[in-house]
């Protein structure tokens, strides 16, 4: 069902407005709609909550690692309304932290890079201010690779550069080159020679380098510390993320449209009909002075549609959402769909074990991980469908892939009984999506497309179905005639002209075509359960063949447990896939159209962590 | 050439040629998947769904290899007899899935690529593309189907 809307205009004092949003957040009952002439606040908590997030980042690599089934940290209502100020300075503490070990590690890689260039000049004894050149002469310092050495040797010999090993390490040796100042250079690059500049202006060598190791050493066991400090204060906070929720939700009540004149503030919305009375109460907490008024949507209106079923059918409404969302004013299918979705889906995994097995690991898998949303839902209707796979397994006799007394009979002795099945169920679940549409035609007096459109193929799809059967086939024929019969004469009536309604009228016969791939899709039915059946065996069959000894056992019972999880992962995932393209695409394709917009409301969706509800609000 | 040689060349080719075309399609998909999650690590799980989907053409390759197996008698280690004909009748059996396989992997390989780099443009979108990716998926599974019931169709 959709649940009544109704359309909010609720006037305030400019000055309430902020604390009115701010209880109309944390109740999470209005949608707000945005209005020509809407002004906005200022948005100041956006460049807060981008600073928090970039921090979240930046402290991940430092903070313990969650476990899988970690909650998020939980807070308290009440604190959670305004950033505290000891948590600010936490973070302030937290981004000084990190800025300062980015500084040092950034230090800490320069000295590095300054010992690399020194190191293999450490045994100089001059002071680099002698190697610069004079009058008379040109120094160079470089380095040349060990290979090339003797051709450097015999060059320098041959063109009178004096020439001075100080060093060598395992690919280059480090030399000075000294020439008259008179003689041109000589060209050395092309032998591999590679002049060298010393980061470094005046004195020795060996002290400077003594001098850098001794910073480098300070410089890491400054950034130790730190490091440790970041850790220790990483994982003992949750300020950030805290933080970080805090600012976001400002940040939307920022973003929250309304109207204001010189003294008012006008806020304009959707809100469910029943959430009425707590949208007036979440005003009246804040004041007493404000105007309230509600109307029904007009026609033309664009709804945004909050869903109301019971408590089984409304796990399944994610699926039928991920599709479209219902319209206002529509039919909300979810109700019909969701035994469907029920059925087909035990019928594809079909096997009592996995069943078992299913419903065992959700319910562990709920306890640990607590979840939320969307995936609670879908974790619920995986529950509910263990129900009809054990169901199914015990009507098809199949445990864990073994087939053991089957009540109707085993879909891999006789694939084609199974396959009769599974195009019966396609038959009967294209013909509730045809019986949805037909009261939806009603419902709007549009009886005679009903009978033209509808009835008419229920009519040939039942007539082909009784032709199979021996005793009803005259009925069968007569039945499919008169639908064929219908469909020639009325599925042009929207044509002009005699030509095109005649066209039209075989155009619509041609339908048959769809119908007959849409009840042939249901096919996949038999080969999911079949592809489910078959795995598993062959799981028991090549664990069978090393049970001879006690490793052999051993080894045996991995193959069962891993591959039969394997089997059944592989097997969930193929039927909620599938099912879901049969609602989709076979089901929905008859009477649903969709188009519509969920209800969101303005409210607090913190993603790190949990708000406790203590009373009040 | 004995009937139960080429009954086993069918078998063999099933599950080579789709679980060639699976491997393309979940390469391909992969590779995309990989790209999107360096810019978006929050859309692992979403995208590993996505990856997947190429995947099943495979295991029907094998699945039928392994039907095909337990009918001549291979696995359970008494081969029957068979005629040249009956070879080829379980050859010719093998071909649907065999040929699917490979074809719809490779392409449903590549729909996974548009509905992956969909979702990294719209997270929230993933269902909308794993039905898409899916539906190249029905064509194996009809020929799975084909070669499933021609193999239990076979008289021995």
């Amino acid at each position: 069902m959709i649940a009544p809307m109704k359309f909010v205009t609720l006037v305030v004092l400019r000055d309430d407005r902020e604390q009115v949003l701010q209880a109309l957040q944390k109740s999470g009952c209005l949608m707000l709609c945005e209005r020509e002439g809407a002004v906005r606040a200022d948005a100041e908590a956006a460049e807060a909550l981008r600073r928090m997030e970039k921090l979240i980042a930046d402290i991940k690599p430092y903070k313990p690692k969650k476990g899988l089934f970690a909650e998020n940290p939980q807070v308290e209502s009440a604190t959670f309304d305004t950033p505290q100020a000891e948590d600010l300075q936490t973070a302030e503490k937290l981004e000084e932290l990190l800025s300062a070990l980015a500084q040092n590690t950034q230090r800490c890689k320069q000295l590095a890079d300054t010992i690399r260039t020194l190191e293999p000049w450490e045994t100089l004894s001059e002071p680099v201010e002698a190697l610069r050149d004079t009058v008379y002469t040109r120094f160079t310092i470089g380095r040349i690779p060990i290979a090339k050495r003797a051709e450097l040797q015999s060059l320098c010999e041959q063109n009178d550069v004096h020439l001075q090993a100080v060093s060598q390490d395992e690919t280059s040796a480090y030399v000075i080159l000294a020439q008259f100042a008179s003689d041109p250079p000589v060209s050395l690059s092309e032998i591999g020679f590679e002049a060298v500049t010393l980061p470094l202006q005046t004195g020795l060598v060996f002290r400077a380098l003594a001098d850098a190791r001794g910073q480098l050493e300070e410089t890491q066991a400054l950034a130790d510390r730190q490091t440790k400090e970041l850790q220790t204060l990483a994982e003992s906070t949750d300020a950030p993320f805290l933080l970080c929720e805090q600012y976001r939700a400002q940040s939307d009540l920022e973003d929250a449209p309304f109207l204001q004149t010189t003294e008012t503030a006008i806020l304009e919305g959707w809100t469910p009909e029943k959430r009425l009375k707590d949208l007036e109460k979440a005003v009246q907490s804040v004041t007493e002075i404000y105007d309230l008024s509600a109307r029904d949507p007009e026609e033309g209106e664009d709804v945004p549609i909050e869903l109301q079923n019971n408590h089984v059918v409304s796990q399944f409404e994610g699926i039928t959402n991920m599709f479209s969302v219902p319209q206002y004013g529509g039919y909300d299918p979810n109700a019909v769909m969701a035994p469907w979705y029920w059925l087909i889906f035990g019928m594809m995994m079909g096997d009592a074990g996995y069943g078992l097995l299913m419903a065992v690991l959700i319910l562990i898998l709920k306890k640990l991980m607590k979840p939320k949303g969307e995936t609670a839902k879908l974790m619920q209707v995986l529950l509910y469908s263990s129900v009809t796979t054990i169901l199914c397994g015990v009507l098809f006799g199949s445990y864990f892939g073994e087939t053991w007394h089957p009540i109707l009979f085993s879909p891999l002795d006789d694939p084609v009984k199974m396959l009769i099945v599974t195009l019966g169920i396609g038959v009967a679940h294209i013909f509730t999506g045809l019986i949805v549409q037909i009261v939806n035609q009603c419902r709007a007096h549009h009886f005679a497309d009903a009978i033209f459109d509808q009835v008419s193929w229920m009519l040939v799809i039942g007539g082909i179905c009784l032709i199979f059967l021996k005793p009803a086939r005259t009925v069968g024929i007569i039945l499919a005639a008169v639908g064929a019969g219908i469909i020639l004469c009325t599925a042009g009536r929207a044509k002009k002209g005699v030509v095109g309604k005649i066209t039209g009228g075989l155009v619509g016969l041609y339908g048959i075509t769809n119908y007959l791939s849409d009840i042939l899709s249901y096919s996949r039915i038999l080969a999911l359960s079949l592809a489910t059946g078959v795995v598993g065996m062959v799981m028991n069959m090549l664990a069978g063949m090393i049970q001879g000894s006690v490793i052999g056992f051993i080894l045996s019972l991995l193959i069962y447990i891993v591959g039969h999880v394997f089997n059944l992962v592989l097997g969930l995932l193929s039927a909620y896939v599938h099912d879901c393209r049969l609602q989709y695409i076979e089901f929905y394709g008859k009477f649903y159209d969709g188009g519509g917009r969920l209800f969101k409301p303005l409210s607090i969706n913190p993603k790190y962590i949990q708000i406790k509800e203590n009373g009040g609000n | 050439m004995s009937g139960i040689s080429i009954a086993i060349i069918g078998a063999a080719l099933c599950a080579a040629l789709a679980g060639c075309g699976s491997a393309i399609g979940v390469m391909a998909a992969g590779k995309a998947a990989a790209g999107v999650t360096a810019e978006k690590p929050d859309l692992f799980g979403k995208l590993l769904v996505l990856q997947a989907l190429p995947g099943t053409q495979g295991i029907y390759g094998f699945l039928t290899a392994i039907l095909i197996m337990v009918r001549i008698g291979v696995l359970g280690g008494n081969a029957a007899e068979l005629t040249v004909w009956q070879g080829l009748q379980f050859f010719g059996a093998a071909m649907p899935m065999a040929i699917t396989g490979l074809v719809s992997g490779i392409c449903q390989g590549k729909a996974a690529v548009g509905a992956i780099h969909m979702t990294g443009k719209q997270p929230d979108a993933s269902g909308k593309g794993i039905t898409m990716t899916a539906l190249v998926e029905t064509y194996a599974i009809l020929a799975l189907l084909t070669s499933i019931l021609l193999i239990y169709g076979i008289q021995l």
